[in-house]
């Protein structure tokens, strides 16, 4: 296994090391180890410009992100809830109607989104990125689905007792599907910030721009200026793999207290 | 992050200015020295605020079009000469007459017929050419010393015909002991653009006189028949991967690519890589290259005190193209050409002399879907898959088609 | 657990937010986008939208261009679904045999997952570019001929489906792992008791207990699989001679080069139809414990 994990891990490696390179070395391939080692390409990145504020990208890209996270993972946990425990009337209709909405070209939404965001108001505000990745099927689907897995006894018990329906949601249900929970939240998290053509279209100004679409700014019309490129998509991917990192420890911990593998 | 706070604060303060909106595909280098010269606009007009904003070409024209049609545009936008047809007729692009003449000292004398004609539309004239840009000759300096194609003064000498132009290739070259190419003598960077500079030399033409597509006529298929047979039979050239021209140029792999003259900005961030530039070589009986340009244009809505801003800052721009030009573009402008602050600019200056014979692409709203025929015709001959004649005949009828849908929903 | 009664109500209220949000930016979308493929929408056109019944879609089914995307859309998902599936099923397993080192595996696999796709593109085109790149370097090393990685018909495809895999097996990988992990040991424990052997364990309670989670990550792959566009658009713009160009890159080209929405909305709900066939059949073929 750990042979396999080299196979993904190589390019990145390979792609942070050119990203250390002058930009003349950048495409050749007989030098992996950079020779000399540059830091022109992170110095640009870096370099503050009004009409490149990294520090406020990255401020929007944070709230954006973690809001779009959290409102996911409640939403649809509360709808997996309601359709695969609670076994709402309909609930094969509404999971089916979810995913027919998944199967649909995303390019179709793109302009009557933003016709109703201009009605709205929102465009140029987070709403405008925070609110529409609600609406997207994903997470209730994924739920659902690892809900289906659960056994009933547990939450039987909880309706003896006579408890109410948020609270065995909130106590009993989510805590049987903590590591889904998680997994979901890392993959909303990493869309959302990964998401390039919404903050394009919907946000006007500069300064409303989430990190990668103003790291963009950088790719030339002409030419990939490729260390440029790399050093600034390693920039903007690292707060992605922290998050993950610590996410990662939550997924462990809430395994050990599921009280399933008992 | 200080700095950042700084300029919401300052932004909220300057409220009492009048804002303009600036938008434009100039994401690199280039881009930076555009930045320089609205910064000196700001200073010397302290009444406006130009704020700039830039991504890359592609998404910035739907960007636009999608802004200008809920009328949240920008109040002042460059539109390529290509693409100005498809812009024009959705209705969005101010005319812009009054700018030339006495109110700025900018005249249409000041513009070869050429240049200007991509921007009038009957007695409207739609933007300001700010610069335009060939496509020429870039050579590697060291590789041509080294075989031996230099003047008697030690400069080199770029081909000028196409004999020379295969001769200097074949002198250039070198050929490892196993038949590998350690520097093969000339590359292809984007073909289209290849192919489109070197048809009119063969006097080859999109449209004939009556309007109709003319993709497959003598001129196009003889410009594209030699590209062929430079690839596939005389074996000159690597397999076709596009823009990798470009690249092995840098690494000194390839003596000699034809390009924009706004590759200069991507040599500037390369140490000691200085190559010289020439015009395109005479192949076909005419000289003659492909060259686009960039045009300044208004939101057509803007009256009053926003439209006399924003055509204020626009005047700006053209009397300060020297600064474009060091960005690696030539000015549109002939009186700015002709100062000897160009003539300095060795890269820009040789790429002007060909201002004289370019060809812009055709004046067509349908320029999309004629080039992505292109494309393919270019393609398959360059692959060895078709000849030139049956490449440009499958993509004449393919255009035929899209031109007859077009004007029959039109006609409406 | 099969009526609530008097809670009917509040369980119908867990689904308002998510169902408040579905509606705006789903369903009105949609219903905007299902009349536009019934319109003749030029954004540069002189003529203003009119109806135009059903000429969209039947301009669509006699273009060349569309049958030709149609294929290059099917064979990738053809090629990627089941490899992905069976890939990652595998590294899931794998990684619920190892005793130490899981996690840091576990993210490794995952890390070319959070780069975009973009960026993910850009640095493997550096490594099958024919001249210049990393593969033909390596080949040439060991004194093996060039590969045509991404201007050979037969080989272009196949490249993106390989670089689509690195990038995509971290997502079903965890999810598979996380299904895989939910599966209660007594289960597996009472059925050794009985003698089981490991293929048994494998039929009879690892593969039901997890065929829900299974036919999720079958569906959305194959959603994603239809989808294909990032990839192509970078690596290959969709050659050679367009044997790359899946349907959304002809349907981003339709709306937002030629601003035909309404030919790109028949387009586009071609495509959905496609996708819905498709995954209609894989339904009915895991259905067996979903409902």
């Amino acid at each position: 296994m750990a042979l396999v994990a080299l196979v993904f891990l190589a390019p990145v490696i390979l792609m942070l090391l050119t990203s250390f390179k002058t930009s003349g070395e950048v495409l050749n391939p007989s030098t992996i180890i950079p020779h000399p080692w540059s830091l022109a390409g992170y110095a640009k990145v870096l370099k503050y410009s009004e009409e490149s504020p990294m520090g406020l990208w990255l401020l929007n890209s944070l709230l954006v992100s973690t809001s779009v996270t959290f409102l996911v993972l409640l939403f649809s946990s509360m709808s997996a809830f309601a359709i695969a425990r609670l076994r709402v009337k309909g609930a094969g209709k509404i999971i089916t109607l979810i995913v027919v909405s998944m199967m649909i070209p995303g390019q179709l939404f793109l302009i009557p989104v933003y016709l109703i965001l201009n009605w709205l108001r929102w465009l140029d505000t987070p709403l405008a990125l925070i609110v529409p990745a609600t609406a997207g099927g994903f997470g209730v689907f994924m739920l659902t689905q690892f809900m289906k897995s659960i056994p009933p006894s547990l939450e039987e018990a909880a309706v003896i007792d006579g408890c109410g329906l948020w609270r065995i949601y909130w106590e009993i249900c989510l805590p049987l599907v903590a590591p889904a929970m998680a997994t979901l939240g890392i993959f909303t998290f990493i869309g959302s910030w990964n998401d390039f053509l919404g903050p394009l279209v919907y946000m006007d100004s500069v300064r409303s721009y989430t990190l990668p679409v103003g790291i963009a700014l950088y790719q030339s019309s002409y030419v990939s200026e490729y260390s440029l490129t790399l050093a600034a998509s390693a920039l903007g991917t690292a707060p992605l793999i922290v998050v993950f990192i610590i996410l990662q420890k939550q997924i462990v911990a809430s395994m050990a207290t599921s009280g399933l593998k008992d | 992050m200080l700095a950042g706070l700084k300029a919401i604060s300052n932004g909220a303060a300057s409220s009492a200015k009048l804002h303009l909106n600036f938008w434009n595909g100039w994401t690199g280098p280039d881009g930076v020295a555009m930045l320089d010269v609205i910064r000196e606009f700001n200073r010397e007009n302290p009444d406006i605020e130009v704020s700039m904003q830039r991504m890359d070409w592609d998404t910035y024209y739907n960007k636009l079009m999608v802004s200008a049609m809920s009328h949240r545009g920008p109040e002042v936008f460059v539109i390529h000469a290509s693409s100005l047809p498809r812009m024009v007729r959705a209705g969005f692009v101010a005319d812009v007459s009054d700018l030339y003449g006495s109110k700025f000292g900018i005249n249409k004398s000041d513009f070869e017929p050429k240049v200007l004609a991509p921007v009038q539309y009957g007695s409207k004239t739609v933007g300001l050419p700010l610069d335009v840009h060939p496509q020429g000759l870039y050579c590697d300096v060291d590789l041509f010393k080294k075989a031996g194609l230099t003047n008697p003064d030690g400069t080199i000498r770029p081909p000028r015909t196409g004999e020379e132009f295969i001769r200097d290739i074949k002198a250039t070259q070198e050929i490892a002991a196993n038949g590998d190419h350690d520097v093969w003598g000339f590359c292809w960077t984007m073909w289209r653009f290849n192919f489109m500079s070197l048809a009119p030399q063969f006097n080859g033409r999109y449209f004939d006189q009556n309007g109709n597509p003319d993709l497959a006529n003598p001129g196009n298929v003889a410009a594209l028949s030699f590209m062929g047979d430079l690839m596939n039979r005389q074996k000159l050239i690597p397999t076709p991967e596009s823009s990798t021209g470009w690249t092995g140029f840098r690494q000194k792999k390839v003596a000699m690519v034809l390009e924009g003259v706004y590759m200069v900005g991507d040599l500037k961030t390369l140490d000691d890589f200085h190559p010289a530039a020439a015009s395109v070589p005479q192949i076909g009986p005419n000289p003659g290259t492909l060259a686009d340009s960039h045009c300044l244009c208004l939101r057509a809505d803007l009256t009053g005190k926003e439209r006399e801003a924003a055509e204020r800052f626009v005047a700006f721009l053209s009397q300060h193209s020297i600064a474009w030009a060091k960005a690696g573009q030539v000015p549109a402008r002939i009186s700015i050409r002709s100062s000897p602050e160009f003539e300095a600019l060795p890269i820009q200056y040789a790429f002007s002399k060909e201002v004289p014979f370019v060809s812009f692409p055709p004046k067509t709203p349908l320029l999309f879907e004629m080039t992505q025929e292109i494309d393919l015709a270019v393609e398959k001959v360059l692959r060895g898959r078709a000849t030139a004649k049956e490449a440009l005949d499958v993509a004449n009828q393919n255009f035929t088609q899209v031109v007859l849908r077009d004007r029959q929903e039109n006609a409406r | 657990m099969r009526s609530f009664g008097s809670q009917r109500f509040t369980s119908y209220l867990f689904l308002a937010p998510y169902g408040l949000s579905f509606l705006v930016f789903i369903v009105a979308p949609i219903l905007v986008a299902l009349s536009l493929a019934f319109t003749q929408l030029d954004l540069t056109s002189r003529v203003p939208s009119h109806l135009v019944g059903l000429d969209n879609f039947s301009e669509a089914l006699h273009d060349p261009y569309f049958g030709q995307a149609a294929v290059a859309t099917l064979r990738f998902t053809i090629l990627i679904v089941p490899s992905l599936i069976v890939l990652a099923f595998g590294l899931a397993i794998g990684l619920q045999a190892m005793s130490f080192g899981r996690n840091a595996v576990r993210g490794l696999i995952f890390l070319p997952g959070m780069f975009n796709v973009v960026v993910a593109s850009l640095i493997w085109r550096w490594f099958y570019d024919g001249e210049f790149g990393l593969f033909n370097f390596l080949l040439k090393k060991v004194g093996l001929p060039h590969a045509p990685w991404l201007s050979d018909k037969s080989w272009a495809m196949p490249s993106i489906v390989a670089m689509s895999l690195w990038w995509g097996l971290g997502g079903a990988t965890i999810i598979l792992f996380a299904a895989l992990q939910q599966v209660p040991t007594h289960l597996y424990e009472a059925a050794m008791l009985d003698g089981a052997t490991s293929r048994g364990l494998f039929a009879n309670i690892t593969l039901p207990q997890v065929r829900p989670v299974l036919l999720f990550v079958v569906v959305t792959s194959t959603i994603g699989g239809f989808q294909l566009f990032g990839q192509s658009f970078i690596l290959t713009s969709g050659g050679p001679e367009r044997s790359t160009t899946g349907l959304v890159m002809l349907i981003y080209d339709t709306a937002f080069h030629k601003y035909r929405l309404g030919y790109a909305s028949a387009i586009s709900w071609l495509l959905f139809a496609m996708i819905a066939a498709f995954v209609l059949l894989q339904f009915f073929g895991l259905r067996r414990s979903v409902d």
